[in-house]
């Protein structure tokens, strides 16, 4: 279970978030929606304690970890894997090699092994031809594929969190990452399946969320279903989703 | 300073405890020492041209040419090639340091680390620290030899001395003060230099305009300290060594 519990984070004097409440299961799909600069990717920042807000708690699984210490983070992260909106990749490493990662730093696996197993989780998300290239030779999407594959050989979370996963894509490539969103969720054991999308593509969250949460000036003004979202009142949530409306 | 002061700490004691990143030390020594042969090579050759052209010419007037190697060599050895050599470190390597860390900062992968579970101190800061403190020594003792070669060059081809008196003038200068002097130096230089531009890089905020001041002010903080820090080093030296001001 994941809660926030009145978030509050402030940037160079500027209030980002301003009470920020909502629990989740981990098994939820969740999108949260809002306009740049409203603090989406603040909240997955958070969950992590990439960043640490001002006040407020956050408790995942019952343990408040909102000021614990890095080394004492480590089996709260191993809940979640994040892809960041630019992949993340390590530039100065091959593809190859940003996948492996982890299996170098933490298992014994024999090289053959190694290659295996990138192989396999690179054939998942669809780009094993690959293998040899650097990040800076993808494109965005292969670039987003890549980092969800080293997500993936990272660990096995519990909870998947995309930062803007289709920002700057096509419509096609980004229809397809949506797709491998949707194809590894349903992939994993039940509890596992559970992801939050931060992103303004409101296509992409409906494609791959069944809650959406919509964030304006720091709060939370909507929480709720697909249905309750294109019934909200808000006429600033209902401008952000008019794609979605009956004309 | 107090976050600078907790890197700065970390990174010393980082280096003797586990895990040991050997592959990027490896790889942070080749580039902060193979790739600073180039600039070392050619700063100090030029430095050691330049100084004996000048004391060469002074110490003719007064009629004491022949102390030129002395001179040269005790300048070269004990000051001017450790901060010389230390400073042009610092432009090349520091600002690689600064730039690289801070734009995995701005492209969130020291998040990843995070992570994943892997301390960027441990991963990128001590790596860095080590090969710096390593290599800013041995950079130290090529330049120096390349200058006392520039210095004996235009001893002997300029100024028109004997090269074996200049080389005997250096021999003699050779003790282990002089030597201890200008080889403890580049150590705590290099330990300096990699913390200034590993925290700057770690600090990096606000995209390609705070890249660039995260890089300029490792440059210029690293400059100032290692002015700062010889001074201090030498006031030190003197007084561990013995040495009458």
């Amino acid at each position: 279970m994941i809660e926030l519990q009145d978030l509050r984070l402030s940037y160079n004097h500027h209030r980002v978030l301003d009470g920020i409440n909502f629990k989740a299961h981990f098994y939820e799909k969740i999108a949260i929606l809002g306009e740049s600069g409203e603090g989406k990717t603040t909240i997955l920042k958070l969950l992590l304690c990439l960043a640490r807000p001002d006040g407020g708690r956050i408790i995942i699984d019952g343990r408040d970890i909102t000021f614990l210490r890095e080394s004492e983070l480590l089996d709260s992260r191993k809940k979640f894997s994040i892809v960041f909106q630019d992949g993340a990749l390590f530039d100065s490493l091959d593809v190859k090699e940003n996948v492996a990662f982890c299996m170098r730093e933490f298992s014994t696996l024999s090289e053959d092994e190694i290659e295996n197993r990138t192989r396999e989780f690179l054939r998942r998300v669809g780009i094993e031809e690959a293998i040899h290239l650097m990040p800076d030779e993808l494109s965005g999407g292969m670039q987003r594929r890549a980092a969800i594959a080293r997500s993936l050989a990272a660990c096995e979370p519990e909870m998947m969190l995309y930062d803007e996963p289709t920002s700057g894509l096509d419509p096609i490539t980004a229809d397809n990452i949506c797709n491998l969103i949707n194809e590894l969720s349903a992939g994993t054991p039940p509890g596992r399946r559970g992801l939050i999308i931060v992103t303004h593509d409101v296509e992409a969250a409906v494609r791959v969320a069944e809650r959406f949460l919509y964030l304006k000036d720091g709060k939370i003004v909507f929480d709720g279903s697909l249905d309750a979202l294109t019934h909200a009142g808000d006429p600033g949530l209902r401008k952000f989703i008019k794609g979605l409306l009956p004309r | 300073m107090q976050n600078f002061y907790e890197l700065s700490q970390r990174s010393f004691l980082g280096v003797f405890r586990r895990p040991f990143y050997v592959r990027d030390i490896i790889e942070q020594m080749d580039y902060a020492g193979a790739g600073s042969f180039f600039i070392v090579f050619l700063v100090s050759l030029f430095i050691g041209m330049a100084l004996s052209l000048q004391i060469s010419t002074e110490l003719s007037s007064l009629g004491l040419k022949m102390y030129t190697g002395k001179i040269v060599g005790i300048s070269i050895i004990r000051e001017i090639g450790p901060v010389a050599i230390a400073l042009s470190f610092a432009g090349r390597v520091g600002s690689g340091m600064a730039s690289e860390i801070g734009s995995m900062v701005l492209g969130h992968q020291v998040d990843m680390l995070r992570v994943f579970g892997i301390d960027p101190i441990k991963k990128l800061v001590i790596p860095r620290v080590l090969s710096s403190t390593i290599m800013l020594p041995l950079l130290t003792i090529i330049g120096d030899a390349v200058s006392l070669f520039g210095g004996y060059y235009i001893s002997v081809f300029v100024s028109h001395q004997s090269g074996s008196f200049y080389w005997s003038q250096i021999r003699a200068i050779m003790g282990f003060q002089n030597i201890f002097s200008g080889i403890a130096k580049p150590f705590i230089f290099g330990f300096v230099i990699a913390c200034i531009s590993c925290y700057m890089g770690l600090a990096t905020r606000g995209g390609a305009r705070g890249l660039r001041q995260a890089t300029t002010t490792a440059v210029v903080l690293s400059t100032i300290m290692i002015i700062i820090t010889d001074f201090l080093l030498t006031r030190i030296l003197f007084f561990v060594l013995g040495m009458q001001a």
